[in-house]
């Protein structure tokens, strides 16, 4: 990724595709019914960007997550990731209630992916050490998750999917369940992380100053069944900080997308968006 | 450590044994003291009761001998080996039950009505068929000893939570991955609480096989003793069995704490 220059002012189209959604539709079957959530959505996710994926709670951004990650089946349309290349295929998932194994040891945690890959123990244990400080958790090798606080499991889920060294980083919502001060930290920490990894992230969350924080661009998806109401690009500095919230720009582009939302979905759903209202 | 610090700073001294432990320890005492006096004074018949001291006289004159270890390395034997066989075959078929619905559905509805059976039922015809040595023992062991382990271990396996194989699913991981690295380890409180179980029904299996048939341990030194109405060496067997299950139990705990390590508090 490019530190300094604005990533959204070149062309998107001019950097190749990591990744294509063409119509993905998906419905679920429960109880003799059938439930449309998602209906004909189209994306391209290019190679190095950071694409964050907005909704209102319910309509389906995880689970377009986990169509992507192959973890379940799209009922129609097509996932496909750029053609020739082995290591396209190849991503790293960061779970919204971390996933940690609570009889592994941080380090052993992360090392999880790189143990199925049956890469040797000695370099996966540094391959481990290494994520493990770039995280910030230098000194936690031998703690269990039971002793780490939400934050900092957060941490070593994030760890855990940087160490199979991904060329896509999918995450599900990673900063949810954590307390408003935490997240920020953990957003300021993202920002850090994801550059010096330099991977495509896309990033599922349903905080609005979130997503303009921390993508190149911000894909926009209406409530159940969803489709994408439209993409942003943000064209803001890069590196990023959180003093960017308090930019007039970034502003504008939390209220555009607001606006956006508010303006499709029912009174209902609309409480499901936030905003942070703090730094407004 | 801080901690410890400012507990003993708050309650003085610290106490020679936790409140539990002096209060099990006090109501063992009671039992005994009026075991002592009922023997002594009241059922003075000595083939029906004896008192607790002469219980402890024909131990030391036993363990002198030679006699009594005899008959405890004998039943621990059949103990050892048959424990470490249901726990070996326990476990693979509680993983199969777990992680099979096809093994499931054949195999369940046979273990569940096996484990409600009084299997010890089953003494005498192995003895028929094992023999009068250690043979028989350790089958009916093994017999008492495998359904608990079994159907826990499959309880845990199923018990995995949904997470945990998702996780291990989209790190790409294999059906044996999913076994061994994640469902395994997911279950294995669940099956230390299986074998638990099983060594309290193990114990029962190996004195109710010597009862039907055998040479040499505890439960032929008390059927032996009953024949000949001597009733303090009855007493022996029995206190001797109980000693054996409370230190086999506490030996299980000490390896569940050291398995579930990962269960501590928060720090």
């Amino acid at each position: 990724m490019n530190s300094v220059a604005s990533m959204a002012s070149s062309s998107p189209s001019a950097r190749p595709a990591a990744l294509t959604l063409s119509h993905i539709s998906k419905s679920f079957f429960s109880r003799g019914q059938t439930l449309e959530i998602m209906r004909d959505v189209s994306l391209t996710v290019e190679a190095g960007e950071f694409l964050a994926i907005v909704g209102p709670s319910g309509c389906g951004k995880s689970t377009l997550l986990r169509m992507i990650q192959g973890l379940e089946p799209p009922s129609s349309g097509e996932v496909r990731f750029s053609a020739g290349d082995e290591h396209a295929a190849k991503r790293g998932f960061v779970f919204q209630r971390d996933g940690l194994y609570p009889w592994r040891t941080v380090q052993r945690n992360v090392m999880f992916g790189l143990e199925l890959a049956n890469v040797p123990k000695i370099e996966a244990r540094e391959r481990a050490l290494a994520m493990i400080e770039l995280v910030g958790l230098k000194g936690f090798e031998e703690h269990y998750p039971n002793e780490l606080s939400g934050g900092m499991r957060q941490r070593v889920n994030l760890a855990r999917a940087l160490a199979i060294d991904p060329t896509m980083l999918l995450m599900d919502e990673p900063f949810a369940a954590l307390d408003a001060l935490t997240r920020e930290h953990m957003q300021q920490e993202l920002i850090r992380i994801a550059d010096a990894a330099a991977k495509t992230v896309i990033l599922i969350t349903h905080q609005i100053d979130e997503a303009v924080l921390l993508a190149d661009r911000v894909a926009v998806l209406g409530a159940r069944p969803s489709y994408v109401l439209d993409v942003i690009t943000i064209d803001l500095p890069k590196p990023r900080s959180l003093a960017l919230k308090r930019n007039p720009a970034f502003q504008a582009y939390v209220d555009q997308i607001w606006e956006m939302v508010t303006r499709v979905e029912s009174p209902i759903e609309r409480k499901n968006f936030e905003t942070n209202d703090r730094l407004a | 450590m801080v901690i410890s610090t400012v507990r003993r700073a708050t309650s003085g001294r610290p106490p020679l044994m936790r409140t539990s432990v002096r209060r099990g320890i006090t109501s063992f005492i009671i039992l005994l003291a009026m075991w002592e006096i009922v023997g002594r004074f009241v059922l003075t018949d000595q083939v029906f009761a004896v008192p607790f001291s002469a219980v402890v006289e024909a131990a030391i004159k036993m363990l002198a001998s030679g006699e009594l270890e005899t008959h405890i390395m004998a039943s621990l034997a059949a103990v050892a080996y048959g424990m470490i066989l249901a726990t070996a075959v326990g476990i693979v078929i509680g993983v199969l039950l777990g992680a099979s619905v096809t093994f499931r559905e054949y195999a369940e509805p046979l273990m569940t009505a096996l484990y409600a059976t009084p299997l010890v039922a089953m003494a005498p015809i192995l003895i028929l068929w094992f023999g009068i040595g250690i043979g028989s023992k350790v089958a009916t062991v093994f017999l008492m000893a495998i359904f608990p382990i079994a159907i826990n271990t499959s309880t845990g396996i199923r018990g995995t939570d949904r997470e945990f194989l998702e996780v291990a699913h989209a790190f790409g991981a294999r059906w044996l991955d999913v076994i061994t690295k994640v469902m395994i380890p997911a279950a294995v409180p669940f099956v230390v609480t299986g074998l638990r179980l099983a060594v309290g029904r193990a114990i029962v299996g190996v004195v109710v096989g010597e009862l039907f048939g055998a040479r040499a341990g505890l439960g032929f030194l008390i059927f032996t003793a009953g024949q000949t109405f001597d009733t303090p060496a009855l007493f022996v067997g029995v206190i001797t069995l109980a000693l054996i299950g409370m230190s086999l139990t506490l030996g299980i705990k000490a390896i569940e704490t050291r398995l579930t390590l990962w269960k501590g508090s928060a720090s």
